[in-house]
């Protein structure tokens, strides 16, 4: 068979809206919140975190609304283990959300020293002036697992209901109205039947649900269906492998990468940062939009490692833990045109609040969750948490930094879709007029659109030591499902050879095989990285607790 | 009912131990800690025996630093009526001075019926709740696999070599939780709200400082990588020559 290519939406199975959306009425035992934030990470803590001082704040001058019931759910057995960034940290939306507290005050590693930005070939590694978009002086290296346990206990100091390991499994419509979510059962045996540990489902209603799931969110993708709401370009997204290493060489600033071990129609590239002397944070982003079918993210990063830039400072040292996630790139075409409705706002990853040129999302993510608790707590003082109440949360964000910096670059990731070399010049382009140039839009289609070349690929056999397999991978990802848990992810029958090769290569956590002439797929392998959401079979909701337990990612 | 459930505050048993810089603890820095897995299936029982009862309480008491106040909520949310943390500096080392520092609490408290993990994974002196007994002057069960109540008297089973051993026992008394013995709950969603609102006491106690020094605290040496001597029935005898010259189990 020649040059076959595979259209990977071709294969995909619809979202499952109906599961992800009930309209039926709540079960008769309901637990009543005002406010449930759907996902404890940055986005949804800032979120509650706010949103209590604020009831806090008029209540102490005699102008508040009273107690205020404030819950974060999270699918994470603690929070944390869930979450995964580089991370390189801008402070603001700390500043913001703690004006009382300063920079030492806060979870971060260390500051950025230096930067340094290099073009990698096989062998060499070529530095280039860094461009103005990756600048991070005033930056801090951080762990996003250390930054959201923090954010954790200042929530719970302020008494916010932090639930971790309660997945939302749908949310609980009435008309066109979220009233609240339903969490996931646990204790379920392989074929969905209670064991003796078994927890039924428990329904939330609250007055406003705020969705902050973070990349690719189930709920979030089912109301954006469901409301019909849309954007300008689809969201695309990329997938990020990262490692974490002891190491006993210390490196003394931050490391970007572009160019080999991508293939030239790839975007993406590599990082290495200091957390502390002998600990580093190192990994690699490709954009989804790949065209090569065997294009595998976490090979591509055993690979890097080979590479002397990085081989001088992993080499001897030991590999602590591994994790991968996807990261929304779609940028400012890709925000849905509303980010709130009757009863719900979006938040964070899950809208969309991504800058891909400056590889920074949490503190959009923060303050998209401070903005919505403005929104959210003139609502609840109103008494009306309708969409033309919780409009103003659109009108916070549209008017922040987080619009007016999406916006400044808008087309520069849609301008690698012409491949590196083009692509990083209209980039330099873009800079120096502020997004101006091209004066166009560059129209970006969806991930699953994009078709991928069948062909071989060169076989990779890890070291074990340097480079490690994907299941030496979930290992390190301190993912510990039972086996007997129902299977989370769902493809379509009848998957040909090729296409389950792609999901073989696309899943860096080796949940999916070809083995006795099908389609295999080891679900409690899966650490949450929502790929083949993206390009392939669905993931849903699964039991609380399930998936990797990250602690310094 | 009046049962109370000693309970430890231990890192995860997936938690990766590092020695501390003063070669005496681990480092805990970056580490989960948990209620220990055994005391789990302690509070479990006692929770199981108070709604056979219809009514009663449960007490869940724990030694150690402020950390161990999430601990104790974490039991709470399981459903456990209220909490006692007696309050130290440091996490103790020595099993006496902490079966001594809970039989003083527990003495004049009531206690129809004690329970302990067996264990706790961090020390493995499988200690603590036999020394309780002992203190109290009450009889004591360990490791326990099943459990039977009535009229003040209780019947335990234990798991030993090759059989299972079957005690009577009057009440008061202690009993150690094994493996096996229930399959504990995991918290609801209203448990974890009303556990922020349960009563947890604390109070400070002083340690006997024990018979016990760490003089040192090393981890075990790496495992010896495997090898693969061969494939198919030619291997046999390699194999069998390195379980007889090198492993020498053969």
């Amino acid at each position: 068979m020649a040059a076959r290519v595979i259209i990977p939406a071709e294969t995909q199975p619809a979202l499952p809206v109906e599961q992800l959306i009930r309209s039926e009425p709540p079960q008769d035992e309901t637990i009543e919140m005002d406010a449930v934030f759907v996902g404890g990470g940055p986005a949804g803590l800032a979120g509650a975190i706010e949103l209590s001082l604020l009831v806090r704040r008029d209540n102490e001058a005699g102008d508040g609304i009273g107690d205020v019931e404030i819950g974060v759910l999270e699918k994470a057995a603690t929070l944390g283990e869930h979450s995964l960034s580089g991370a390189l940290v801008n402070p603001r939306a700390f500043r913001a959300l703690f004006p009382d507290l300063d920079d030492s005050d806060f979870p971060f590693r260390s500051p950025v020293a230096k930067d340094s930005v290099y073009i990698l070939s096989q062998r060499r590694a070529h530095r280039i002036p860094v461009p103005p978009t990756m600048h991070n002086k005033g930056n801090f290296v951080a762990s996003i697992c250390e930054i959201v346990r923090w954010l954790g206990e200042q929530a719970e100091a302020l008494g916010v209901n932090v639930f971790a390991g309660f997945p939302a499994a749908s949310l609980l419509a009435q008309g066109n109205r979220v009233i609240g979510v339903r969490t996931e059962p646990t204790g379920l045996g392989r074929d969905g039947e209670p064991q003796a540990n078994y927890m039924p489902a428990a329904d939330i209603v609250a007055k406003v649900t705020a969705l902050a799931e973070g990349t690719r969110g189930s709920l979030a993708q089912a109301y954006y269906q469901w409301q019909n709401i849309g954007s300008v370009d689809p969201q695309t997204f990329a997938l990020g492998v990262k490692e974490l290493w002891e190491t006993k060489t210390p490196l003394d600033r931050v490391v970007h990468t572009m160019g080999w071990p991508l293939p030239r129609d790839a975007f993406g590239g590599s990082w290495m940062y200091p957390m502390e002397a002998n600990l580093l944070s190192f990994g690699l982003v490709v954009g989804l939009d790949y065209h090569d079918a065997t294009l595998d993210v976490h090979e591509l990063l055993q690979r890097l490692k080979l590479h002397p830039l990085f081989r001088r400072f992993l080499e001897g040292g030991e590999l602590v833990e591994w994790g991968a996630k996807t990261i929304p790139e779609g940028g400012y075409h890709a925000l849905p045109e509303r980010r709130h409705g009757d009863g719900i706002v979006i938040l964070g990853d899950a809208a969309g609040f991504v800058d891909v040129p400056s590889l920074k999302g949490i503190h959009y993510a923060m303050q998209s969750g401070i903005l919505a608790a403005q929104a959210i707590y003139r609502a609840l003082k109103a008494g009306d948490t309708s969409a033309s109440q919780l409009a103003e949360y659109d009108r916070l964000v549209n008017e922040s930094y987080i619009v007016g910096d999406l916006h400044r670059t808008r087309n520069i990731r849609p301008a690698f879709k012409s491949g590196f070399y083009i692509g990083g010049l209209k980039a330099g382009l873009m800079s120096l007029t502020g997004g101006r140039f091209p004066g166009r839009r560059i129209p970006m289609d969806a991930d699953a659109a994009a078709p991928k070349r069948v062909g071989s690929s060169t076989p990779f056999s890890a070291d074990g030591k340097l480079t490690i397999s994907k299941l030496d991978a979930v290992f390190k990802s301190g993912n510990a499902t039972r086996d007997d848990i129902p299977t989370h992810l769902i493809a379509k029958h009848g998957i040909d050879r090729e296409t389950a090769d792609m999901y073989a290569h696309l899943c860096p956590a080796g949940v999916y095989e070809w083995a006795d002439g099908e389609l295999r797929i080891n679900a409690p392998n899966c650490v949450d990285c929502k790929a083949t959401d993206v390009l392939g079979p669905r993931w849903t909701p699964r039991e609380g607790g399930s998936g990797p337990t990250y602690q310094k990612m | 009912m009046k049962i109370a459930v000693c309970v430890k505050r231990v890192p995860d048993s997936e938690a990766r131990i590092k020695i501390g810089a003063d070669g005496k603890g681990i480092d805990e820095s970056g580490i989960k800690f948990i209620l220990n897995p055994y005391d789990e299936y302690a509070v479990e029982q006692a929770l199981k025996l108070k709604e056979a009862a219809g009514d009663g309480e449960v007490v869940v008491v724990s030694l150690g630093t402020a950390a161990v106040q999430e601990t104790i909520r974490a039991a709470l949310a399981m459903g456990v009526d209220r909490g006692i943390l007696l309050e130290t500096d440091a996490q103790p080392l020595d099993p006496l001075g902490a079966a001594q520092a809970l039989a003083a609490e527990l003495r004049d408290g009531g206690f129809d019926l004690i329970l302990c993990g067996k264990v706790a994974i961090d020390d493995y002196a499988h200690a603590t709740g036999t020394m309780v007994a002992e203190l109290l002057g009450i009889p004591s069960v360990s490791a326990i696999t099943h459990l039977q109540l009535a009229d003040g008297q209780g019947t335990a089973e234990r798991e030993i070599e090759g059989g299972v051993e079957v005690v009577e026992f009057t009440l008061p008394a202690v009993l150690t939780a094994e493996k096996g013995l229930n399959e504990p709950r995991y918290p609801a969603l209203k448990g974890i709200m009303m556990a922020k609102k349960k009563p947890l006491d604390v109070k400070p106690v002083e340690l006997d400082p024990g018979g016990i020094e760490v003089l040192d605290l090393v981890l075990p040496p790496a495992r010896q990588e495997g090898r693969i001597v061969g494939e198919g029935a030619d291997a046999v005898p390699a194999l069998v020559e390195a379980l007889q010259s090198e492993a020498k189990v053969l």
